[in-house]
């Protein structure tokens, strides 16, 4: 490969991963279906929350359940008879929390 | 046919874009020297040569430790997509303390605990960087709660009222909930 194919190379692919050096923040949706809570989590750039934790605690601080996003970047909880929130935790400082009034009803 | 052509190639040769584009290519010189100054003006933001950001909220004595909070752009939070809105601060620790401090954490409103004490803070002990989300129905009356953690495990909290820490959000909020 010449030089200058290579540096054009070099341009257009710095070009196109330059987005993965900018911030991004989580975020989490949760919606009451049927019986069970749907949470979508995710980043603000677009990329997936699979495999990142996501726990349901009472506001007793009492872990409910403790899931991780599965591959469409959604989780399933059962619905709890009190008051509780739920976290998705990305590491410190990188959390987002749903209380259990903040959950939308389709 | 073949005047035509000739006709028509002589004519654009004497065309006033045929003869100035060259010299129009000059302008571009332009945009660098029109742009410089806010670019050096946002550089000195983002790296601290013009103070910790736009404007300086205050210090605070945080247990054993003081830190100072500032806005980084006297404005209100902007939109990044599904996140929501996020405000950015900036904070710097005592020269006595940055030493003891292990993590700065931001969020509005009181943490539950330590998991939940909001955006962490990064880079340097005297300029650290927060983006923090601020959610659209956000009282005005909130407060900003600021967690330090010390590498003895420690804990220590101070709170500026979204007021105090910035106007220009409690203004946004205002105009956002009306």
């Amino acid at each position: 490969m010449k030089l200058r194919h290579f540096q054009t190379l070099l341009a257009v692919l710095m070009a196109v991963f330059s987005q993965t050096s900018f911030a991004h923040f989580p975020f989490l949706e949760c919606t009451n279906e049927a019986s069970n809570i749907v949470c979508i989590g995710g980043f603000s750039d677009g990329s997936s929350a699979q495999g990142i934790t996501v726990d349901l605690i009472s506001y007793d601080e009492e872990i409910i359940a403790s899931k991780t996003f599965n591959d469409r970047s959604s989780v399933e909880f059962q619905q709890l008879g009190r008051e509780f929130y739920i976290l998705l935790d990305a590491g410190p400082g990188h959390t987002v929390e749903v209380d259990w009034d903040q959950i939308k009803t389709p | 046919m073949r005047e035509v052509r000739q006709r028509s190639k002589g004519m654009n040769k004497s065309s006033l874009w045929f003869r100035w584009r060259f010299h129009l290519s000059g302008l571009l010189i332009l945009i660098p020297i029109v742009l410089t100054p806010s670019y050096i003006e946002l550089m000195s933001i983002f790296g601290g040569a013009n103070g910790l950001g736009e404007r300086t909220v205050g210090s605070r004595q945080v247990g054993p430790w003081t830190i100072t909070l500032a806005e980084q752009f006297e404005a209100g939070p902007i939109l990044d997509g599904p996140a929501g809105y996020m405000k950015t601060f900036n904070a710097a620790l005592c020269q006595e303390c940055a030493e003891d401090v292990k993590a700065v954490y931001i969020r509005l409103g009181k943490p539950r605990n330590l998991r939940t004490a909001g955006v962490i803070g990064f880079g340097s002990p005297y300029h650290m960087s927060f983006t923090m989300p601020v959610a659209e129905n956000t009282s005005t009356e909130q407060l900003v709660w600021l967690t330090l953690e010390g590498w003895d495990g420690a804990l220590h909290q101070t709170q500026w009222t979204l007021e105090e820490a910035s106007p220009a959000t409690v203004q946004f909020l205002k105009q956002l909930q009306e």
